[in-house]
């Protein structure tokens, strides 16, 4: 089942001088459960392509539908619910907020989606747990290392039960270790609850435990591999 | 966790920065009543300097007395006119007075002076002249004294020079002035009132004799027993003369009336300016001082006196100095809006450089999946909550402090007071409770507080979260 169809997509920057090309019509998509990394030097586009999947940009061109819906149709509001509903985040730079723990940072957004305190919890638990952070569920983000800190993301991601998972180079400030131990986790999660991770990387080591590499440049697809 | 409690906690993880704006907003709000206080203080007490000192909130007056104040315009006082102000329900008592000017003369030394022929016993229900008697005087001879007098605290022996030549009518700002810890005041007050102590003898009806302000007395140089002389022009033209011993000396708390009055027992005064049974004002000792009771009276009081008399109140009795005091009360207002604006472009500072650099967290969250209007809600509580520390904290140490100063006037002494009384002011600085003044000022600068969250909840509404995410 299709869970993310991006159809003949364009973005074109208008800089004051020159126009950039960012995205020159991709066209793909997505299975449930795919574990899928999508990959190219700095600068091909990977970053806007995920933008405009993860809803926070618009295609100047082309069509992205999320269950088949066209996120183009949304109003801002109902977009924001929709992504809260349908697509859990991952940054680079873990982007937790400071002033919560590890539990209510993964609570958030089931607070947001006004869920009842009880399955709350029993979710935030469960997910801490998953990511082997249970433990530390008490503590601030400044008292994590990087590598907890971007698995408390994950859980985070995962909280509103979303249909896929947008990771934007979300080992690159992790070092070897934390970065294996993060991808296990993922894939494990992947596999237990059949969510979609995608990643835009280029970092080797996820590379490897993807099972299908998009390879994007110039803003283009010129190879989509599934292993 | 809700809003409130996400903005509370927000609030405290730039503490700095936090305490930093509330601080500026406790400081507005202090500053602000502080010195509202100060001024309002200041201005009722000079209205109740001016007030009890002399004018009384009512009087009767031939008409054209106020603006032409020969006593050709005075008017017969009866006992029958007497009785019908007093049949007034806000009239307790009434206090005539005889008032003209004169040059006096004793010695070398000449001045102009204000002739106030008062009834010593009525005029205790209003200006208290008997309150202002001198109790003390540091003559030359008294501060030699003190400053030989070694039991006496250093402190005080060195003052005592710095405040030679001044009168005093209360001992509390005599051992002020002198620096003596008021805890030593049993130890040291007789010794200092066997050297400075001063004895005044009383005028009454019948008897010649005159009360003169301290400061007239220093300036011709009269002491209790010499004799005054006074010439001037009386009654429809007459001569006026009459030479009179010095009784008494009284300290007027504002300097001009006390380097110039000269009081004598109403009939006295009358029988110098060949004026009998005339007064040129009666004073008048009200129940409820109010402005709308003081109106009142003056309405029902004009049916009963005389056609050739009228009612006038303090205020038109004092409208220079009211005026004054507007233009002061203007400035003032100027001045603390100029804290304002300081304050408020701190404030605003602070919440710039905050959107600024919480840009990312905020493209965070709405990328995440909170709305713009929720995110923009907790930034607006968060700012409100350092409004209100600073706001709440501001009145709270106001109120106290307020207070404080309320029982405790700051009182000028020593070389301060004399450049207070220099410029005919009370050394003395009065701060008014706490009023209506207080909500007012707490109010602009919430205002200024929430002005100040349209910035950020503008710049959240029109967040685009993809460049919010770069930054």
């Amino acid at each position: 089942m299709k869970v993310l169809e991006i159809k003949e997509v364009h973005k074109i920057y208008n800089s004051s001088e020159v126009k950039v090309h960012a995205v020159n019509g991709i066209s793909i998509d997505f299975e449930e459960g795919e574990f899928a990394a999508i990959v190219g030097p700095s600068g091909s586009g990977k970053t806007t392509l995920l933008n405009m999947i993860g809803g926070l940009d618009n295609p100047t061109e082309g069509k992205i539908l999320v269950n088949n819906t066209d996120l183009s149709t949304l109003k801002s509001s109902d977009l924001i619910d929709f992504r809260m509903k349908n697509i859990g985040f991952v940054f680079q730079s873990y982007n937790l907020i400071p002033v919560l723990t590890a539990k209510e940072n993964v609570e958030f957004i089931m607070n947001l989606q006004k869920r009842s305190k009880k399955e709350r919890n029993e979710r935030t638990m469960e997910l801490l747990n998953a990511v082997g952070l249970g433990e530390r569920a008490e503590s601030r983000p400044a008292k994590l290392s990087g590598g907890q800190q971007q698995r408390v993301a994950v859980a985070r991601a995962l909280a509103s039960k979303p249909k896929f998972i947008l990771a934007d180079e979300p080992t690159a400030n992790l070092d070897s270790k934390s970065t294996e131990t993060l991808l296990e986790i993922m894939e494990e999660l992947n596999r237990e609850e059949k969510i979609t991770f995608i990643f835009s990387t280029h970092d080797n080591r996820v590379v490897k435990k993807a099972r299908r590499v998009v390879t994007i440049e110039d803003g283009k697809v010129i190879s989509d591999e599934t292993r | 966790m809700n809003n409130i409690k996400l903005a509370w906690k927000n609030l405290w993880r730039n503490r700095r920065r936090t305490l930093i704006t509330a601080a500026s907003v406790f400081f507005a709000v202090f500053f602000a009543l502080f010195f509202r206080s100060l001024q309002l203080g200041s201005y009722d007490h000079m209205y109740k300097n001016a007030i009890e000192s002399y004018s009384g909130y009512l009087q009767i007056q031939q008409e054209d007395w106020w603006n032409d104040k020969t006593i050709d315009n005075s008017f017969r006082y009866t006992d029958s006119l007497n009785e019908r102000i007093l049949d007034d329900k806000n009239v307790t008592g009434t206090i005539p007075r005889f008032e003209s000017f004169a040059l006096a003369s004793s010695g070398p030394n000449t001045k102009g002076v204000m002739v106030l022929g008062i009834d010593p016993e009525k005029e205790q229900r209003l200006s208290k002249v008997k309150d202002k008697k001198v109790k003390f005087l540091l003559t030359a001879k008294a501060v030699e004294k003190i400053c030989e007098d070694e039991n006496l605290p250093q402190k005080t022996r060195d003052m005592a020079d710095k405040v030679e030549g001044n009168a005093y009518s209360t001992v509390d700002r005599f051992l002020s002035d002198l620096s003596l810890d008021p805890g030593r005041r049993d130890e040291f007050l007789p010794i200092l009132e066997s050297y400075a102590g001063f004895q005044n003898g009383a005028i009454q009806k019948g008897e010649p004799g005159a009360w003169i302000g301290s400061g007239l007395s220093d300036y011709m140089e009269l002491d209790i027993g010499d004799t005054l002389v006074l010439i001037s022009q009386g009654y429809h033209g007459t001569t006026a003369a009459g030479k009179y011993e010095v009784k008494g000396l009284i300290k007027q708390p504002t300097p001009e009336l006390d380097n110039k009055v000269v009081y004598l027992p109403v009939d006295i005064a009358r029988q110098l300016f060949n004026a009998d049974g005339m007064l040129t004002s009666i004073a008048l000792d009200l129940k409820n001082t109010d402005d709308k009771a003081i109106r009142e009276t003056s309405i029902r009081l004009s049916k009963v006196i005389p056609g050739s008399t009228r009612m006038i109140d303090w205020r038109e009795m004092n409208e220079i100095m009211i005026q004054q005091m507007e233009a002061d009360n203007k400035s003032g207002m100027i001045m603390i809006g100029i804290l304002y604006l300081v304050i408020a472009f701190g404030v605003f500072g602070t919440v710039l450089m905050m959107t600024a650099e919480r840009k990312r967290e905020f493209g965070v969250l709405v990328a995440i999946g909170m709305q713009k209007t929720k995110l923009a809600s907790i930034i607006s509580l968060e700012m409100l909550y350092i409004g209100l520390l600073g706001i709440l904290g501001g009145m709270l140490v106001g109120a106290i402090g307020i207070t404080i100063g309320v029982s405790n006037p700051i009182v000028f002494k020593g070389e301060m007071a004399l450049i207070f009384e220099e410029y005919g002011m009370e050394p003395k600085l009065v701060f008014a409770g706490v009023g209506t003044y207080f909500l007012w000022q707490s109010f602009i600068v919430g205002l200024m507080v929430l002005i100040s969250i349209v910035h950020p909840v503008r710049k959240i509404l029109g967040l685009e979260v993809v460049n919010a995410l770069r930054a």
